[in-house]
């Protein structure tokens, strides 16, 4: 028997998906990532945020990441590629995001926790884990280290306990 | 020595013999040769061969497409079948293990190459209390222009039912337009809904006049629910579907029992839609009819035997029209189109293979299909090599991962169906928003959000709306088209 990851229903071998909550069992091939499913187990696609973002950035920017915790956007630079992490004094390599500035201290982020790569042609965002210390997780499901995994609008991604909205304002009315 | 291929000289007949001869050889043969009698080496087949020949010549239809068959030189059937597993080699386990096999058969022959088989076509018309109004108006011009769509040589009949069946159109070819006007403009609304009622007529109209190798099919819609006869529907949809007859329903609005008229469409080989917008009735009859013309065999069936240890858990159509089939062993696929394939997705657990035997059989099986000059036989078995353990991880073939994909995603929404049934409105909640968000990541966003609205419904009501559980339903079945256009 197969054991499901994510709520721990068991089905047979051969099983492609859980019959209880419809995650995916097995791996595909890598080209296939993007079938890779991912249960959000939160739900607020209808967050909230008219409030704390300004409508005018919502309408220049493809991708936003939103701080759930501090609930307020966090600052990203403007590059296909980038990484996030917390800024340490004596640090070498630097993050492009200091997730320190939005209160990241004991939410266990490691120093380079993660890659965030955008592809504009395609409409396409991906997350990898670089192999930080607690590791990462989508819609609560834990990801790979060093694989591309794709985001999704409403996506929940979070890092050690830092937890992050993907926003893709197109996807908005 | 006989040509034993030939039922005639197996039965030791000639050609010419009456319907009282051939079952007086036919008597004669089987005391030569049943097994209990003849216990030579051979006798047994000797025995089959003599049913297999009786079978087919003291049929009526089937001598008259045998005869023409025969003697001429035939050509085989332009048909081809494919088979996919999920799985290229299967690993030995000491428990039970899935296997998913999708099994197509497609003519070879493009639209243009044959010419269309004609129909033999009833309408059978909902003219309960219900239908008043719009539903009576735009039903009643559709009919009608559908029917002056039909080619000449198309046998039509027109049905209306309520609490009791009515005849508007005998079954006839040609019909006078003026006649068919009038019959189908005397329709009013009034009474209840008995299903079987207007099933039976049709029935009986397609019946009465059946030619050799036309498409029968009957096409019932309905906005209401039946109440009583279910059963005898289904009775009637197994008889019609051994005389190669196919029901399609389409249901208007939300009321009518989707359950029922979805499994009176699968055990003919039919289609079920369910239409919200009245404008869609013409498309659907259009859609209905067009299909239907581009049959090259008038009807198909398969018949799958799993072999011992197998168990077949579930069979699904997903071409030409997705739809959950029956659960049996012997499925009525309705008419083969030229050039598209039938694709059958089956779902087999298979116990424990003793550790001599390197090659697992799941199942072996026939389609037999239905065309002049007579009944075809396409055997096939399914197997699939066994060994300890693979060199390599293998991924999932493309298509048939995208078919279990979305059955996943129907089998998700007829679960929390389920849990509201048993009164766990809790689960089905959890359901629907993790259904919700798997069409969300496959980018179906209006499916997802259809979905995420269910769960809200379903917290505040403990139960569907009526019109999302359907919307749900079809929607899910809808994905698994390759197509979706």
């Amino acid at each position: 028997m197969i054991t499901c990851k994510v709520c721990n229903n068991q089905e047979f071998h051969g099983v492609f998906f859980c019959g209880e909550c419809g995650s995916q069992l097995v791996l595909t091939d890598d080209k296939n990532v993007d079938t890779f499913i991912y249960p959000s187990q939160v739900r607020g696609l209808e967050l909230d945020i008219s409030n704390t973002i300004p409508k005018k950035l919502l309408e220049n920017k493809t991708f936003i990441l939103y701080c759930l915790d501090q609930e307020e956007m966090i600052n990203i630079p403007d590059q296909v590629e980038f990484t996030i992490g917390r800024f340490v004094d004596g640090q070498v390599i630097t993050p492009d995001v200091d997730l320190n500035l939005y209160e990241a201290f004991d939410k266990g982020v490691s120093r380079l926790h993660a890659t965030i790569r955008i592809n504009p042609e395609k409409n396409k965002i991906h997350v990898i884990d670089l192999g930080s210390a607690n590791g990462s997780s989508v819609n609560g499901y834990e990801i790979p280290a060093n694989s591309e995994v794709p985001l999704n609008h409403g996506d929940v991604l979070t890092l050690g306990k830092f937890r992050m909205k993907v926003i893709l304002p197109k996807e908005l009315k | 020595m006989p040509d034993k291929t030939d039922f005639y000289d197996r039965l030791n007949i000639g050609t010419g013999a009456s319907e009282e001869a051939i079952k007086k050889a036919y008597r004669l043969a089987v005391r030569k040769t049943h097994p209990d009698v003849n216990r030579n080496e051979g006798a047994t087949q000797l025995f089959l061969d003599i049913q297999e020949a009786y079978k087919i010549l003291s049929d009526p239809n089937r001598k008259g497409a045998y005869d023409d068959g025969r003697g001429s030189h035939e050509t085989p059937p332009a048909v081809h079948t494919a088979i996919e597993f999920s799985q290229d080699t299967l690993i030995r386990l000491d428990e039970p293990q899935i296997v998913y096999s999708m099994i197509d058969i497609v003519s070879t022959l493009a639209e243009k190459d044959t010419t269309d088989l004609p129909l033999n076509i009833s309408f059978v018309l909902d003219n309960s209390t219900s239908m008043n109004g719009a539903r009576m108006d735009i039903l009643k011009s559709a009919t009608k222009a559908i029917i002056q769509e039909l080619d000449e040589d198309d046998i039509i009949s027109v049905i209306s039912f309520n609490d009791r069946a009515e005849v508007l159109l005998s079954s006839q070819s040609h019909p006078p337009i003026a006649h068919v006007e009038s019959s189908i403009n005397s329709l009013f609304a009034e009474g209840g809904t008995e299903i079987f009622q207007g099933l039976e007529a049709a029935f009986e109209e397609i019946r009465k006049n059946s030619p050799f190798d036309y498409v029968n099919h009957i096409i019932l819609i309905t906005d209401g629910h039946t109440y009583g006869d279910e059963e005898n529907c289904i009775t009637l949809a197994r008889s019609a579907a051994k005389l190669d007859i196919g029901i399609s329903g389409l249901g208007i609005g939300i009321e009518w029992n989707d359950e029922f008229i979805d499994k009176l469409c699968a055990l003919t080989g039919g289609q079920c839609m369910f239409i919200q917008e009245l404008n869609q009735v013409k498309d659907f009859l259009k859609h209905s009819i067009t299909s239907l013309k581009e049959a090259y065999s008038r009807h198909v069936s398969l018949e799958i035997i799993p072999a011992p240890g197998v168990n077949l858990l579930s069979a699904f159509r997903i071409l030409p029209e997705a739809l959950p089939l029956p659960h049996q062993e012997e499925f009525s696929l309705g008419i083969l189109k030229k050039d598209k394939p039938h694709r059958i997705l089956f779902e087999f657990l298979i116990n424990p293979v003793p550790e001599e035997i390197d090659q697992a059989i799941i199942a072996s099986g026939e389609f037999i299909l239905k065309r002049k000059p007579r009944d075809y036989t396409i055997p096939f078995t399914l197997n699939r090599p066994i060994v300890a353990e693979l060199e390599e991880p293998q991924p999932p073939p493309e298509e048939i991962f995208r078919a279990i994909s979305h059955l996943t995603f129907y089998r998700l929404q007829e679960k929390a169906q389920k849990d509201i049934a048993s009164g766990n409105p809790g689960t089905a909640f959890q359901r629907l928003i993790n259904l919700s968000s798997h069409l969300m990541a496959k980018g179906e966003e209006s499916l997802a959000k259809i979905a995420m609205h269910e769960a809200d419904y379903i917290k505040s009501h403990n139960n569907f709306s009526p019109t999302g559980k359907k919307q749900l339903k079809y929607g899910t079945i809808r994905l698994m088209l390759p197509d979706k256009t």
